[in-house]
C-alpha cells in the first residue's frame, strides 16, 4: 500500500482554521488512512491505491474539511478558458493514441508541494497508470513552452536534452542507457516511430512516457505549469488529469484549459456525473432508517453533491473519484459521513446449524490417533525448495511444479512428498531429546490436467533403536484403528529408505505409500546423528473420496 | 533434592575423547611424510628434484620433519642438492603416538606424550577431538546411615523427577480448530477448495481487472507452463467477462483468467460455491492455506493459513456483519474491538477490524470484511447481498502464544513444540 508523509503544521492550515492537529488526528482513520508513523511534526499514513487523490495533503486536506464539516460537498473544478492549444498528429495512434492537458497558473512551489506532486505522479503511475503503460504524466515549467504544441512521433535519431541531464541524447540512446528508459522502454513494443511533444519553437518537451526534456524542469520559482497526460485509453487519460487538476487547484492554483484537437483527441471536459441513490438501499444494506436528507448530508461530509428528493437523492460525483461505479459505492460514502462509530452491531440469529467439512472430521480423528500414537504434529509449507525436496533426499523427479519468480530460495516448487520436510525438521532439532517422533497431514501435487492435489500423512521417528517394525507397526494400528483398515508391506526400493529395509505400503492390492528405514546417506544429508524410519501414505482415495 | 538435603554429592566433570582424522589414519597407515622420505633415501643418497616427484605436496612437510628429528643431511651440491640418511631413523614421538591411537578413541587423560600430541594437533586432519560432560552422583557419608523404612516403603515424594513430553498438536493447528469450531457454532459450514486455482476464480470472478497490479508476479505465486482448462460454465466466463469490460474499459483476455496460480485468499472457494450454489440463504466458510510472493520475514510468511465466513440472505447487513465479528472476537477472548473503514477490491462498503492488544498495548489490524460487490455478484447471478470476512489465522495465534515472529509457527523447534502452553 501507498505511503504519504502528513506534516501536521501544513496539514492543519489546509483543512482551515476552525481545525487544530487532535481534531485531524482523530479523522485520519475515518478517511480510510492508516497511521504507520507518528512524530510531533509528522504522520506517515498508508491510504488505498483507489484513492490516488489521498497521494497528497492537499487531497487529505479535501477530505479532512469534509468530516470535520468545515466544507462540504464537492470540491468543483473552476477551469477558465485558456489560450494554448495542442495538436495531435495521426501517427500517435498506433503507438499511444490520446493525449489530454491543462495549464496551472499562479501558485507557489516550495519544496514540500514539490515532494507532494512527484509522490503523487508517481502514485499514479503505478496504480491507474499501470508503470505508466495506460498513461503517464509530465508536468513542464509552462514559461518555456512556445505554443501552440504537438503530440506526434518521431524516429529514434531525434535528439533533445532529457531531465537531468545537460547533453543531447538520440531517443535510442535514452531507451538504451538510462535508467527510466530500460525500465519503460518495452511499453513502446520496439515501435520504430516513438511518441513526441514538440513545441512551436521545435523544442521537445516531452518523450512519453519515458521522460520530460530538460528544458521545462519545474523548480521551487516555477509559477505556472503544464500538465500533460498520454495514455492508451482515453477515459484513463482524463481520470489522472482530474486527480491532478483537483490537487492542484486546492494547492492554490488556478486552471486553464488546454484546446487540444486531431485524431480523436478532444479538450478534457473533467465534468461531474450523476448518480441516483435509493434511501431504500442505504438502509436496506446498512440495517438503518436514515431519512433522504440525512444520507444526503452524510455525503456532502464525503465531498460529494447531493440533494435529498423523497426516497431519492441525486448524488453529483466530481470526476476524480472514479473509485465510484455506482450506487453500491455510494452506500459507502454515507457509512463514512454518517461516521461508522454511529453504527451499532447487531447480532443475527442464524437460520442453518453449521457443520465441519467430512473430509475435516477424519483427518482430525487421524490426528488424534497419531498424538495417541506418541506422534507430535509438524506444519511445513507446501511450497519447498529443490535441495530439500529431491537433491538431501537423493530423489528424482522430471515433472517438478515450479512457480514462476519467487521471492525465497526456499519457495520455488510444489512439494509432492511431506516426508523431505519431516527430516529437515529433525535436522533442526538434533540438539533435542530424543526419541523424536513427528508427523504431519499436508497437501501435496502431481502433474495431471494442470493439476492433482493429494492429502498425504507421513510420520517419522528418530533415536537410536528405532527400526522397520517399530514403523511398520504405527502405519498399521493407525489405519487399523482409525478406519479399520488392514495394510500390506511389500518389499521394493526407493532411494529414500536402506535398500533392503523398505517396502511399499498396499491397501486392496494397491500402492497408497511408502515406509522403511532412511538410508544412511539422506541421514547424513541431514546431519541426523541416529537412525530414522519413516512412512508416507496417500490418504486421498483411501479415508475419503 | 538428594542433594539439598546432602545425602548425596553431585560433581559435574568433561572428558576429551581423541582420535586419529582422516589425514591422521592415512598417516598410520602409510607413515608420517618424513618417514616416506625415510624410505625413499633407504638404498642411498637421491636429489630434490627426485624426492619431490615422489612426495609432492608432502616434500617441504618432509624435509622440515625428518630434519627436526635429525634424521637427515643436506648436502649442497653444484648443480642440486641431495638427501642422504644421518643414521638409524628411529620412530618419532608422533610415530609413536599415531601408534598409540591406532584406530580407537582415547581418552586424552590417557595420553603420556602430550608434547608431541601439541605437534599433531597443529597437522590438519589428524586428530579429532570429542568432549563429553558428565555429572557424577555419589551417596554422602550422611546418606550412608539413613535407614529407609523398610515397613512402608516410604520414599521421599518431594523428589524431582525427570521431564515427561506429550505429543500433540501443532500450537497453530490448536487455533485453527478453535476457529473452525466457532465458526461452526456460529452456524457456517466448511467448504473446502484447492490451493491451485485458476486465475478466473482468485482474481476475475472477484472484479480485480487483468491488468491489475496485485496480479502481477510479484505478488502472487504462477505455476510455470499450467493452464487450467476446463474451470467454469460459458455463462459465468461470458459474464465475468463482460463485467470487466463494462467497468474497467479494456479487453479481457481468456488465457490470462487460465493461467493457474496458488491462491492468494480463499475467497476463490467462497465466490466459486456462491457461483455454483445460488443459495439464497446460507452461512459458509472456507479455511486453508494461502500464497504470496513476499520476502519472508518475522512478519511475513509466503505460505499462511486464512479464514473467510461468508453469510448471503435477503435481509443481511452491514450492522450484522459487524455483530458476526465482534461474536467472533468475542470467542476467542478479544473484547476491545473498534472499526476503521479500508479498500478491498471486491467488497463495498469494505471496513477493517482493530483490536486492542494489552501485550502490545496498541491497536492492531485484524480481519477485514465487506459485502461482495454487485460488479460480483451480478454476473455470477447471485441476487442476494453477500457479507464476507476474514483475515490471517496466524496474526491471531501470535497474539495467542505472544509470539513477535510468524516464522516461529513453520519452524518445527521441538522444544516450543513440546513446551507451548496449551490452554491460554
Amino acid at each position: 500500500m501507498p505511503v504519504v508523509q502528513l506534516y501536521l503544521d501544513r496539514l492543519q492550515k489546509l483543512v482551515g482554521k476552525k481545525s487544530n492537529n487532535n481534531k485531524i488526528l482523530s479523522k485520519i482513520p475515518f478517511l480510510g488512512l492508516d497511521i504507520e508513523e507518528q512524530t510531533k511534526e509528522y504522520l506517515r499514513v498508508e491510504y488505498s491505491p483507489n484513492r490516488p487523490d489521498y497521494a497528497t495533503d492537499f487531497g487529505i486536506a479535501l477530505g479532512l474539511q469534509g468530516l470535520l464539516g468545515i466544507k462540504k460537498g464537492m470540491p468543483k473544478l473552476s477551469i477558465k478558458k485558456g489560450n494554448y492549444s495542442l495538436k495531435v498528429d495521426s501517427s500517435v495512434q498506433k503507438i499511444r493514441p490520446y493525449v489530454t492537458s491543462i495549464v496551472a497558473k499562479n501558485g507557489i512551489l516550495d519544496d514540500e508541494t514539490i515532494q507532494q506532486l512527484i509522490s503523487l505522479q508517481e502514485d499514479l503511475h503505478f496504480g491507474i497508470g499501470r508503470r505508466r503503460k495506460k498513461t503517464s504524466i509530465g508536468i513542464h515549467d509552462l514559461e518555456r513552452i512556445v505554443f501552440p504544441i504537438k503530440y506526434t512521433t518521431v524516429t529514434k535519431n531525434h535528439k533533445f536534452v532529457p531531465l537531468d541531464s545537460s547533453n543531447d541524447s538520440s531517443i535510442t540512446e535514452i531507451l538504451e542507457k538510462t535508467e527510466v528508459g530500460q525500465q519503460y522502454g518495452s511499453i513502446l513494443n520496439n515501435s520504430s516511430k516513438v511518441p513526441i511533444i514538440l513545441d512551436a519553437a521545435g523544442n521537445t518537451i516531452s518523450f512519453p512516457p519515458i521522460i520530460n526534456s530538460a528544458l521545462t524542469k519545474v523548480s521551487t520559482k516555477t509559477k505556472n505549469l503544464l500538465i500533460e497526460v498520454t495514455a492508451t485509453e482515453k477515459n484513463a487519460a482524463e481520470d489522472t488529469l482530474a486527480v491532478l487538476a483537483t490537487t492542484l487547484q486546492a494547492a492554490g492554483f488556478q486552471l486553464f484549459s488546454v484546446t487540444i484537437s486531431g485524431a480523436n483527441n478532444s479538450t478534457p471536459l473533467l465534468k461531474p456525473r450523476k448518480i441516483i441513490l435509493s434511501a431504500e438501499l442505504v438502509n436496506n444494506i446498512l440495517g438503518l432508517n436514515l431519512s433522504s436528507s440525512m444520507i444526503a448530508n452524510s455525503l456532502r461530509k464525503c465531498r460529494i453533491d447531493a440533494v435529498a428528493k423523497t426516497n431519492k437523492i441525486s448524488c453529483i460525483i466530481p470526476r476524480f473519484r472514479f473509485d465510484i461505479f455506482g450506487p453500491m459505492d455510494l452506500v459507502e460514502e454515507v457509512v463514512l459521513g454518517y461516521g461508522i462509530e454511529n453504527l451499532k452491531p447487531s447480532l443475527p440469529p442464524s437460520i442453518s446449524v453449521g457443520q465441519k467439512n467430512d473430509i475435516t472430521k477424519v483427518l482430525d480423528s487421524l490426528s488424534l490417533i497419531m498424538i495417541g500414537l506418541g506422534y507430535t504434529e509438524a506444519l511445513n509449507s507446501s511450497l519447498v525448495s529443490n535441495k530439500i525436496q529431491y537433491e538431501l533426499t537423493n530423489r528424482s523427479n522430471s515433472e517438478v511444479i515450479q512457480v514462476v519468480e519467487s521471492k525465497s530460495l526456499e519457495h520455488t516448487i510444489l512439494r509432492d512428498a511431506i516426508m523431505p520436510g519431516l527430516l529437515e525438521n529433525l535436522s533442526k532439532n538434533v540438539h533435542e531429546q530424543y526419541p523424536q517422533k513427528l508427523f504431519e497431514i499436508g497437501t501435496v501435487f502431481l502433474k495431471a490436467n494442470p493439476i492433482r492435489e493429494d492429502t498425504h500423512l507421513a510420520g517419522i521417528s528418530a533415536h537410536k533403536d528405532t527400526n522397520f517394525s517399530e514403523i511398520k507397526s504405527i502405519l498399521q494400528s493407525s489405519l487399523k484403528i482409525g478406519f479399520n483398515i488392514e495394510c500390506e508391506t511389500k518389499t521394493s526400493s526407493h532411494p529414500i529408505f536402506s535398500e533392503g529395509r523398505m517396502a511399499n505400503i498396499l491397501v486392496n492390492n494397491k500402492i497408497v505409500g511408502v515406509l522403511g528405514e532412511i538410508d544412511s546417506k539422506v541421514i547424513d544429508n541431514f546431519k541426523i546423528r541416529v537412525p530414522v524410519t519413516a512412512f508416507e501414505i496417500q490418504l486421498s482415495g483411501l479415508i475419503f473420496d | 533434592m538428594a542433594e539439598a538435603k546432602r545425602f548425596s554429592r553431585y560433581t559435574r566433570n568433561e572428558k576429551t575423547f581423541l582420535r586419529l582424522g582422516k589425514n591422521g589414519l592415512d598417516a598410520k597407515n602409510n607413515g608420517l611424510p618424513e618417514r616416506k622420505l625415510v624410505n625413499e633415501i633407504q638404498e642411498g643418497p637421491k636429489s630434490f628434484e627426485e624426492i619431490r616427484n615422489v612426495l609432492k605436496s608432502d616434500f617441504n612437510a618432509a624435509i622440515a620433519n625428518a630434519k627436526k628429528n635429525d634424521w637427515i643431511q643436506i648436502e649442497k651440491g653444484e648443480s642440486s642438492s641431495k638427501i642422504s640418511l644421518k643414521g638409524k631413523a628411529l620412530p618419532s614421538p608422533e610415530e609413536k603416538l599415531i601408534d598409540f591411537l591406532g584406530a580407537e578413541e582415547k581418552l586424552l587423560n590417557d595420553i603420556e606424550d602430550i608434547d608431541a600430541l601439541t605437534l599433531l594437533k597443529k597437522r590438519p586432519d589428524f586428530i579429532t577431538e570429542n568432549f563429553t560432560k558428565f555429572k557424577t552422583i555419589s551417596l554422602s557419608e550422611k546418606a550412608k546411615d539413613i535407614d529407609v523404612d523398610s515397613s512402608t516403603g516410604a520414599i521421599d515424594v518431594e523428589a524431582k523427577v525427570p521431564v515427561t513430553y506429550v505429543a500433540r498438536i501443532h500450537p497453530l493447528k490448536e487455533t485453527i480448530n478453535e476457529i473452525r469450531e466457532i465458526f461452526v457454532s456460529l452456524g457456517f459450514s466448511e467448504v473446502l477448495g484447492n490451493l491451485a486455482q485458476p486465475s478466473f476464480w482468485n482474481f476475475d470472478a472477484l472484479f480485480t481487472p487483468q491488468d491489475h497490479p496485485a496480479r502481477e508476479m510479484q505478488d502472487t505465486f504462477y505455476l510455470k507452463d499450467m493452464k487450467a482448462s476446463k474451470f467454469a460454465t460459458s455463462t459465468q466466463i461470458n459474464q465475468v467477462s463482460r463485467s470487466h469490460k463494462k467497468g474497467w474499459r479494456y479487453d479481457w483476455n481468456m488465457s490470462e483468467a487460465q493461467r493457474m496460480a496458488l491462491r492468494t485468499h480463499t475467497t476463490c472457494v467462497t465466490i466459486k460455491h456462491l457461483a455454483d450454489n445460488k443459495p439464497d440463504e446460507s452461512r459458509i466458510f472456507s479455511l486453508g492455506r494461502v500464497f504470496r510472493n513476499e520476502k519472508v520475514s518475522y512478519k511475513h510468511l509466503a505460505e499462511f493459513n486464512q479464514v473467510e465466513g461468508v453469510v448471503i440472505g435477503k435481509n443481511v447487513t452491514l450492522r450484522d456483519l459487524m455483530g458476526l465479528q465482534e461474536e467472533f472476537y468475542r470467542r476467542i477472548g478479544l473484547t476491545k474491538i473498534k472499526f476503521w473503514p479500508t479498500f478491498f477490491p471486491y467488497t463495498e462498503p469494505s471496513l477493517q477490524s482493530m483490536v486492542y492488544n494489552d501485550r502490545l498495548g496498541k491497536w492492531i489490524e485484524l480481519f477485514g470484511m465487506g459485502i461482495f460487490r454487485p460488479e460480483v455478484t451480478k454476473p455470477l447471478g447471485i441476487t442476494k447481498p453477500v457479507l464476507a470476512w476474514g483475515g490471517g489465522i496466524e496474526r491471531i495465534a501470535m497474539l495467542k502464544y505472544g509470539l513477535d515472529d510468524v516464522r516461529e509457527f513453520y519452524n518445527n523447534n521441538l522444544n516450543w513444540l513440546r513446551s507451548a502452553t496449551k490452554c491460554q
